[in-house]
């Protein structure tokens, strides 16, 4: 039986803290133009009322807002004149993330964000929640996330009153240095072109006296907007904090803005390894997750995925890619580059291309300068693609691609015909096995077979 | 895993041609050539006209250049609609299409989200229906296209029952 709990609201000092969101935007769209013509009294007046009137929508949108946990749904109520009801399949869950911006932190409110398959952009930001409720929420959330779906029989359980597993704060499994997070940012081409365009803006001032105020500043900004990236990466890694509990990790991190991300360990679609040319002295790398439906950081680098492990060493980076990925070693992924003939397509980089299948993943290498390694555990392939383009039919090789739900496809580029064919195969038969043998939801139809690896394993029919 | 060491399969015949592969129906031929011909009727006869009123030789070439393509496009028509072909396995659903690029889909039914049934305007003169399986991955690329409607809607309850089976989460 469910019982239907009441309808919560959210926090009352919510509306607050989105109206000074609002100030904000509101003195920026009056710009110094208007207060340029109207002078500071007038301007002062409008950006008043302007204020007023969002503080009223607030007010009323937050009262009109309310959220309860039906089943195995999260519903979240909305609007005052469009009515919109949303639920969330909580089966669908990826990740739930705290955000706390610099004004929530000052007021002990959180923000809580889903990721939800299929959804292009995060659903249902609760904003704001006090902190304790964020954090009970999320453990909720993912409690029932995480549990089989009831029997059909009408036993649906009541939420909430037996948790299976609340996933806790796990041991600490990484803490990253933020003295090697600024150096590894500074390490990148954007901050090393720094000095070079500052000598620009120098020489150029220096002999050309009238090079005019407007073309200093315009230089200067794009000096800024080069540098935002590091900026902003050094910000939202700050402090960066990765622990883990028998089924999710939990990552924290951010300086300004903090966030505390959960993502249970069996929705990790994919992991990627990348070594910049510029941190190879250091012997640093990353590693990015893939998780369907976080939407990347819409903030102009559209292939940011979500960090695992902002910089660290080889050592580090295999503690961590093991405990997401369990059973990989890193360094002892071998390579198989394609076929000698294809060096046409690849002039440089053919030997760093490759491919490597363990009894659990497909990794795929690729980049000279920087090296990437994309692994993708074959329980979480969505299809295979096989496809050959005409140069690639003259050679006789053909590319084989293993779709995620992240969106992005590992490649495994440039194949022998035959072993492409072979590979296709034997994805798509291991990812069935990998799938039955998973301790996934949902009926389980046929008992999982024994993978051999000796035999080739062709499709039975 | 040794990779190279693996004995792929016979030479003779490599193991998607031993799938029991369907064809898709001759009638899409038709509905290709009418596609493609309203698309280069569009674009020769402003072109052929602009030429004869001006007679400038690069829209002569233009006009050629089109042309050939053209023919070469309806030619490869009858080959390519012939290289459409689909296979249900026990597990998954295999499609294959293309001629100068040439693709193979390997979906599991297990992974399927939702089936599209479609038909435009100009199959359904020809009774043809397209099916389309969706999965999470926006890169799977597994369209039927040429399919009766009867075949199409046996296909759809067929991918749908055997999805709702082995239905599962991410």
């Amino acid at each position: 039986m469910v019982i239907d709990e009441p309808r919560r609201r959210l926090h009352p000092l919510s509306p607050l803290l989105r109206s000074a969101k609002a100030l904000v935007v509101i003195v920026v769209a009056l710009s110094w133009q208007t207060l340029g013509q109207v002078g500071i009294g007038w301007f002062a007046l409008m950006v008043l009322v302007l204020l007023v009137g969002a503080i009223i929508m607030s007010v009323v949108s937050w009262y009109n807002t309310g959220y309860h946990v039906v089943g195995h749904e999260l519903r979240v109520y909305e609007g005052l004149l469009w009515r919109r009801t949303r639920a969330i399949p909580l089966e669908r869950l990826q990740s739930v993330e705290v955000v706390r911006p610099l004004l929530a932190q000052l007021t002990g409110l959180a923000e809580l964000r889903l990721e939800v398959v299929g959804g292009g952009k995060t659903e249902a930001p609760l904003a704001y929640l006090s902190l304790a409720d964020a954090a009970a929420l999320r453990d909720r959330l993912l409690a029932i996330a995480g549990r089989p779906v009831a029997p059909a029989d009408g036993a649906t359980e009541v939420a909430g009153v037996a948790p299976v597993r609340v996933p806790g704060d796990g041991p600490l499994l990484l803490a990253v240095q933020n003295r090697d997070l600024v150096i590894s940012q500074l390490l990148t081409p954007q901050a090393l072109s720094l000095p070079i365009g500052v000598a620009f803006v120098v020489l150029q001032f220096g002999f050309d006296p009238s090079w005019s105020f407007i073309g200093v500043a315009s230089t200067l900004t794009a000096i800024a907007g080069v540098l935002l990236q590091p900026v902003r990466r050094i910000l939202s890694d700050w402090n960066f904090r990765l622990s883990r509990d028998d089924t999710a990790l939990r990552l924290r991190f951010g300086l300004v803005e903090t966030r505390s991300q959960t993502v249970p360990v069996d929705r990790v679609q994919g992991v990627t390894a990348t070594w910049p040319l510029l941190w190879r002295s250091q012997g640093w790398l990353r590693l990015t997750l893939d998780v369907a439906g976080v939407a990347g950081q819409d903030n102009g680098n559209g292939n940011e995925t979500d960090r695992l492990l902002p910089v660290g060493t080889a050592d580090v980076a295999e503690r961590v890619a093991a405990s997401v990925l369990p059973g990989v070693v890193l360094g002892a992924l071998t390579f198989q580059p394609p076929p000698e003939r294809t060096r046409w397509f690849h002039p440089l980089a053919r030997p760093k291309l490759g491919v490597a299948l363990t009894d659990k993943i497909v990794a795929t290498r690729e980049g000279l300068l920087t090296r990437t390694v994309m692994m993708v555990p074959f329980a979480r392939i969505q299809s295979v693609r096989v496809v050959q383009g005409p140069l690639q039919r003259l050679l006789g090789v053909a590319t084989v691609y293993a779709d995620t739900a992240r969106g992005r496809s590992a490649a495994l580029r440039d194949r022998d015909l035959a072993e492409a064919w072979w590979l296709a195969a034997e994805l798509a038969e291991r990812g069935r096995v990998a799938r039955l043998a998973a301790p996934d939801r949902g009926p389980v139809v046929v008992p999982a077979p024994a993978l051999d690896p000796g035999t080739a394993p062709l499709p039975s029919t | 895993m040794d990779i190279a060491a693996a004995g792929p399969t016979s030479p003779l015949e490599p193991w998607p041609d031993t799938v029991d592969w369907q064809p898709v129906s001759r009638d899409l031929i038709w509905v290709e050539l009418i596609r493609w011909g309203a698309m280069a009727a569009m674009l020769l006869v402003p072109l052929g006209i602009l030429w004869g009123i001006f007679g400038l030789w690069p829209l002569g070439l233009a006009f050629g250049a089109v042309l050939v393509l053209m023919l070469w496009r309806f030619w490869s028509i009858f080959r390519a609609v012939r290289a459409w072909g689909y296979a249900e396995r026990d597990h998954d659903l295999l499609v294959r299409h293309g001629l100068v690029v040439r693709r193979l889909s390997i979906v599991p039914y297990a992974r399927m989200q939702f089936v599209d049934v479609s038909a435009g305007p100009l199959e359904r003169v020809f009774d043809l229906a397209t099916v389309q399986l969706h999965t999470a991955a926006a890169a799977s690329d597994a369209r039927v296209p040429g399919l009766r409607p009867a075949e199409a809607s046996r296909l759809r309850d067929r991918l749908t029952a055997l999805g709702e089976d082995r239905a599962e989460g991410l």
